[in-house]
């Protein structure tokens, strides 16, 4: 009966966020996130969001003249003003790729793996583990894929770009600063998969993650700068759900398309 | 059980948000998502895999003929968000299947709404999370009202 309770006691705990302040900052994240919560602001920024996407989806659902639209329609609006937005952000080069041919995605058509512009921003399982004193893995649902984070500054010796590239992190009070450079050509949410670009290897993200007071969420920005697509530095934004009893499993049945349109935007 | 197909283009229930769409890649180049067709059929396999999870069912044409059609979801990682599980769905089910077409008509749709024979739904999550965002603006301009 004893052990009874105490299990009890110890799922009931797993499931309650820690409170704020309560733990070193490493331990603050450490664990398993998934979709945001269900709120406007969630599920508008379910793989990203920009600042100006934002704004224009709360001014939409202010306005009592939309209150008998669906929300469905009210997002849609606002997503259309931040393609805008974004289109406008990014260099002549990039601007004429942009969106880029879902039918061109090498994830579709090879079934190959994200590289780091795209799997920051994928939903679902993002799982936050410390490896050793020095450094942090984020295993992510989608692809499987992980990342390693080293908190010792190191750099390493010049080398091709990779997927992944090098990401160094630090810590400012409770927010974990992750640079990454050396990334790989390749897509970019920009800002989901309805609305992708390409990136060039000058890319270099630098993202800062921070837990909710509550302990209930955790919000991502990320400032991505890239002199050859976008003409400043663009934010976005993503939120995740403290999500204990979730599980990241295999991702082993990709099958490559046997038949697809090229053109077909949505 | 005949299948049969339905041109219920437009219908809001049904447009696609990022959310909704398939997570490794984007929907538009494989379905359509302004055309919904519905197909019933009895099931023989259910994969809850990643990236796509995958129902295999037999669909009995007009001329008696068994025709082996393909449901696409959206992956384990998405419908385990929502309860599914690899027995959500079970071979031998007869169900029929709500569901954006292929650009080519092949025979092959992806999931909008299952319907069982005991008329038991199963919905795509992102259903329930706009059921929920509706009801919390209900909810906000009943408030506003009252003050």
């Amino acid at each position: 009966m004893t052990c009874r309770v105490l299990l009890l006691g110890l799922l009931l705990l797993a499931f309650v966020p820690p409170p704020a302040g309560a733990q070193t900052p490493a331990a603050r994240l450490d664990g398993m996130w998934s979709d945001p919560p269900v709120t406007p602001e969630g599920l508008f920024c379910f793989f990203a969001c920009t600042d100006t996407g934002l704004a224009r989806l709360n001014a939409l659902l202010d306005d009592p003249a939309n209150d008998a639209r669906p929300f469905q329609q009210l997002q849609a609006e606002a997503k259309q003003a931040e393609r805008a937005y974004i289109r406008d952000q990014l260099t002549p080069a990039a601007r004429q790729r942009y969106p880029f041919d879902p039918a061109d995605d090498p994830g579709f058509l090879r079934c190959e793996p994200w590289g780091t512009a795209r799997q920051i921003f994928a939903p679902h399982q993002l799982e936050i583990r410390p490896r050793g004193a020095d450094r942090l893995e984020l295993r992510y649902g989608e692809w499987d894929g992980l990342r390693t984070i080293y908190l010792d500054g190191r750099r390493p010796a010049a080398r091709a770009p990779s997927a992944m590239g090098h990401s160094v992190g630090r810590w400012e009070g409770e927010t974990l600063v992750v640079d990454t450079s050396g990334i790989a050509a390749s897509i970019i949410m920009l800002p989901d998969l309805q609305a992708m670009g390409e990136h060039s290897d000058e890319l270099r993200i630098v993202e800062r993650y921070t837990r909710s007071a509550d302990g209930g969420s955790l919000h991502l920005t990320a400032t991505l700068t890239d002199a050859r697509t976008f003409r400043a530095p663009l934010v976005l934004r993503k939120i995740w759900r403290w999500a204990p009893e979730q599980q990241i499993a295999p991702y082993d049945a990709c099958e490559r398309p046997t038949e697809f349109k090229k053109g077909a935007r949505p | 059980m005949r299948w049969r197909r339905a041109a219920l283009a437009a219908l809001p229930m049904f447009t696609l948000t990022a959310a909704d769409a398939i997570p490794h890649h984007a929907f538009s180049p494989v379905y359509d998502e302004h055309r919904v067709i519905i197909v019933a059929g009895v099931v023989t396999e259910f994969r809850f895999v990643n990236p796509h999870a995958m129902m295999v069912m037999d669909v009995t044409d007009e001329g008696g003929k068994v025709v082996q059609w393909t449901v696409e979801f959206a992956g384990r990682l998405n419908l385990s968000e929502f309860g599914w599980t690899a027995g959500s769905i079970k071979a031998g089910e007869k169900v029929t299947v709500t569901g954006n077409p292929t650009h080519t008509g092949s025979a092959r749709i992806f999931f909008r709404r299952i319907v069982r024979a005991d008329g038991t739904e199963l919905l795509p999550g992102n259903a329930q999370r706009l059921d929920t965002i509706e009801e919390q603006r209900r909810r906000r301009r009943q408030g506003t009202q009252q003050q």
